[in-house]
């Protein structure tokens, strides 16, 4: 069963061949094209999980690939509970994505474009779970990368979201060159690349933690942690269902994977480790505090991934791999469902203002009950799947004994919550704040909304439950103290505690409201700069150069004066003779271009005539 | 017996009048008839020198049907272009096929 | 070798006429018939005489090849020329309309200076031809052995199969090529 698993990537792989071929002709049947691999990929990576859960059957190498001077590479496949559980996740919820995009995208012009993106997407992403060795996953990361840039600037008219794109890719690529440079060192210092001898290398520690360190920069790149976290809320200029996809299963999940495929990097020395853990609670907690400010419902969703993807950096910094890896795969689920959502949401009105939706409960049933089951998922409120996964990194953040990260966490669970349900509770209650028609979106779109919404639920069983009740308690109430703060702000209160808070409070607000000026601090540090090195550049041109050139002029001007009355006489004298007297040599020359192609022969046999009489009488 | 000079001045006849036939003729098929003279002159050549100098060896006879086959695909070519450019052009003369000249 | 003119020569042998007389006599024809058939191509008005002319011209070439011990390109020239390529012409001919008009004037109007020049070039070479001592076979010992069927045909499987290879393909695309440009387009 096992066996099959490098073919999991080429179904996606060869529905974007078929679909950017023949996209103009299958119209809306690429979507199926691309579902029906979806959905085999799908059939096979539930054989192999299954294959490796009960028979243990593992990894496996399908032929050479690289072999020069004594190195030689693999094609393998890595077949472990880890990459099984994300293959699961990332063909489960792609499937449902694309089922969604059916009903999102159904009046787009590139339609089958579209579908063909999201096939290649998903394909790099199976590929790069499914790589053994660094330069494999190099090359699907590189494909991820290139997939988010076309699908965030999929509406390339667009400036924004062209922009955006830009962005996600120029970020995401300062992380890939750290990742590419740690590839390298890895290799030039250990002399291999794959995954499976990292544990054990054999080179001093602080090559180990600059490896590893480098490796973490391109993480961090793909899963938006701080500082690289600010293309993950442009990205929101895509369509939908890619942030969906973005968030939920291929890219940002990508980083995190990376680091637990790597572990064994991770864990051979402890820098690397702390710099993982400090760097996922700066972000868990920043990204959080934004969200709790944010009007725009796909935005706070944006940060609130990055939030979730620092808390399982954080897990994985503090040793919590199983911690790590479970949020991963529960954070797939209901984040997937969450933008689903918003996309349907959006679909319905046409707004992304939360300010200017309400009261959508009543009219999309199905839409604001699985935003809802979503909410409680991601606030952590038993039996929800994220209840299980959050409990499980407090816990073993409690365990590394950290008390300031595990304050982090904490704080960060109870942001979670509270924006969650400030966004629910703005959003599916209340009376309508603008003028809308909003209506149900068509089964297409609900029907992943609600299998997803189970697998939210569900998604915390998939492995042994472990009671700990010291930090469920602790959890619970922080998730219940989340909810009933945004209760009481925007339901009982409606509008008048914020206000008052955002008075008191006005220096944080701003900050936070301006997402910590990171934004700025990059355009001041470094784009700025740039134009300013740029401007003086440019100044030097028009002042020096240009004066240079302009004197230069001036001179040739003075010189062309007294060179035009010599050239109005005499050489153009000179020059209208030899005009005549080409004029009349062509006149002659002209009879022999008769552009009649026997003529050309007759003059070329001419020649070969005269040539032999040359040589008959020279010759001999 | 016949000498080997005869033959070739057979050749260089046969030769001669295609090549006066490829420079007068004005039907593109005319042309390409002439051609087939002057092919057929080449192989006469070709033959003879076998003959006179090849002894027995082949290679002259063999490279005179290899020249029949190349006469053979260029006839075919060159007939189907002229009635190629006869539909489309309504004309057979080669001065009036000049729509991609100059 | 020479099976053909053998038998040719012994039959009028058996009239009292000298063997040699007889086999240079009928070349003589032979070339001669060719020269003024192949005059007939390039000079006749009507194009379609210009195709039997030239169906016939190449009909005494393949003559000629008789006195040359090369009976297989003498049939093979018969099948392939007058059996393929003139039909060909004559197809092409009839195809395209008008061309069997006698009024069309055939000739363009470098007739004189082509002749010209065809004449040097024609004399020049005869002059070549004539003023290089060639190797003539001495008289009697006019049995030169060359190549036989079997000859040929080995040759042409082993030492240029290559070459056999080439000249299929060439004809296979000719073909395939014909096809394609002769296909009327809707």
């Amino acid at each position: 069963m096992v066996k099959y698993a490098h073919l999991i990537p080429l179904f996606p792989f060869a529905a974007f061949a078929v679909n950017i071929l023949f996209g103009r002709r299958l119209k809306k049947a690429s979507a199926l094209v691309s579902i029906g691999a979806s959905v085999a990929a799908l059939a096979i990576a539930v054989m192999a999980y299954i294959g490796n859960a009960c028979g243990g059957e593992g990894s496996y190498t399908i032929g050479r690939w690289i072999s020069f001077n004594g190195f030689s590479l693999d094609f393998g496949v890595t077949i472990d509970p880890l990459s099984c559980m994300m293959l699961l996740v990332v063909t489960v919820v792609g499937t449902l994505i694309q089922i969604y995009s059916i009903g999102y995208m159904h009046d787009d012009k590139r339609y089958s474009r579209f579908f063909a993106y999201m096939s290649l997407f998903m394909g790099s992403m199976l590929g790069l779970l499914l790589s053994d060795n660094f330069v494999m996953l190099y090359i699907f990361w590189e494909g991820v990368g290139l997939c988010s840039y076309l699908l965030i600037s999929f509406w390339f008219e667009r400036p924004a979201a062209a922009k955006a794109g830009m962005k996600a890719f120029i970020t995401t690529r300062i992380g890939d060159t750290g990742l590419l440079i740690g590839i390298l060192m890895l290799f030039f210092t250990a002399k291999t690349l794959y995954f499976k001898d990292l544990a054990g290398l054999g080179i001093n520690d602080a090559t180990l933690t600059v490896i590893a360190l480098l490796i973490f920069c391109g993480a961090a790149g793909k899963s938006a942690q701080f500082p690289l976290h600010v293309w993950l809320p442009d990205a929101m200029e895509g369509p939908t269902p890619v942030s969906a996809l973005i968030h939920a299963a291929t890219m940002v999940a990508a980083g995190v994977y990376l680091v637990a495929r790597t572990y064994g990097l991770f864990l051979s020395q402890h820098t690397s480790l702390t710099w993982v853990a400090y760097i996922g609670a700066i972000t868990a907690l920043m990204a959080a505090t934004i969200a709790t400010c944010n009007n725009d419902i796909k935005r706070i969703l944006a940060y609130s991934t990055i939030s979730q993807l620092g808390l399982m950096m954080l897990a994985l910094g503090v040793g919590g791999y199983e911690g790590g890896t479970f949020h991963l795969m529960t954070h797939a689920f209901f984040k997937a469902l969450l933008f689903l959502c918003a996309g349907s949401v959006i679909h319905a009105v046409h707004t992304q203002d939360i300010f200017k939706m309400g009261g959508l409960l009543g009219k999309m049933k199905a839409t604001g009950w699985t935003l809802i089951i979503g909410g409680l998922a991601i606030s952590g409120v038993p039996p929800f799947s994220g209840f299980w996964s959050k409990d499980e990194i407090l816990s073993e953040i409690l365990k590394g004994g950290h008390p300031v990260l595990f304050g982090v966490a904490a704080l960060t669970s109870l942001l979670t919550a509270f924006y969650m349900f400030r966004l629910i509770f703005i959003v599916l209650f209340g009376k309508p704040r603008s003028e809308l028609h909003a209506h149900e979106s068509p089964a297409v779109m609900t029907v992943p909304l609600v299998i997803l919404a189970a697998f939210a639920i569900f998604a915390g069983f998939f492995r042994p439950v472990k009671f700990e009740f010291l930090t469920m308690g602790v959890s619970i109430a922080i998730s219940l103290t989340g909810i009933g703060a945004a209760y009481a702000f925007y339901i009982l209160n409606n509008k008048l505690l914020p206000a008052s808070l955002r008075s008191r409070f006005a220096f944080l607000y701003k900050l936070v409201s301006n997402k910590y000026y990171v934004d700025e601090i990059y355009d001041a540090l470094v784009i700025r700069p740039c134009m300013r090195f740029a401007d003086i550049a440019s100044g030097f041109d028009s002042k020096v150069v240009d004066g240079a050139v302009n004197l230069t002029a001036y001179l040739s001007v003075i010189a062309g004066k007294v060179q035009s009355w010599f050239d109005l006489y005499i050489v153009d004298g000179i020059v209208n003779m030899t005009a005549n007297v080409t004029w009349l040599c062509s006149a002659i020359l002209r009879r022999f271009q008769t552009g009649f192609v026997q003529n050309y022969i007759l003059i070329a046999f001419f020649g070969l005539a005269i040539m032999i009489l040359i040589k008959l009488i020279g010759g001999r | 017996m016949i000498p080997q000079s005869h033959f070739l001045i057979l050749g260089a006849v046969l030769f001669a009048t295609g090549l006066y036939g490829a420079l007068t003729r004005r039907t593109a098929i005319g042309i390409l008839m002439s051609i087939e003279l002057i092919l057929n002159a080449a192989n006469i050549n070709l033959i003879t020198f076998n003959k006179f100098l090849g002894g027995p060896d082949s290679l002259g006879q063999v490279f005179a049907l290899f020249v029949m086959a190349i006469a053979a695909a260029s006839a075919v070519i060159g007939l189907v272009l002229v009635i190629a450019v006869y539909r489309n052009m309504k004309t057979i003369f080669t001065e009036n096929m000049n729509i991609m000249k100059w | 070798m020479n099976g053909l003119i053998r038998q040719l020569s012994d039959i009028v042998n058996n009239y009292g006429l000298p063997q040699d007389f007889v086999v240079q006599a009928s070349f003589y024809v032979l070339a001669g018939l060719a020269c003024a058939f192949a005059f007939g191509v390039v000079a006749m008005r009507n194009i379609f005489h210009c195709a039997v002319s030239l169906a016939l011209c190449l009909f005494c070439v393949a003559g000629v090849y008789l006195f040359l011990n090369a009976e297989f390109l003498a049939i093979a020239q018969v099948i392939i020329y007058v059996g393929a390529i003139v039909t060909l012409f004559l197809f092409a001919i009839m195809l395209t309309a008008n061309i069997k008009d006698r009024s069309i004037r055939q000739a363009n109007r470098q007739v004189l200076v082509s002749a010209c020049v065809t004449a040097a070039i024609l004399s020049f070479f005869i002059y070549i031809i004539t003023g290089n001592a060639w190797k003539t076979p001495a008289p009697g010992a006019a049995v030169l052995a060359g190549p036989g069927l079997d000859d040929i045909g080995r040759a042409l499987m082993s030492a240029y199969a290559l070459p056999f290879e080439f000249i299929s393909l060439i004809l296979l695309a000719a073909l395939v090529g014909a096809i394609v440009i002769g296909k009327v387009k809707k």
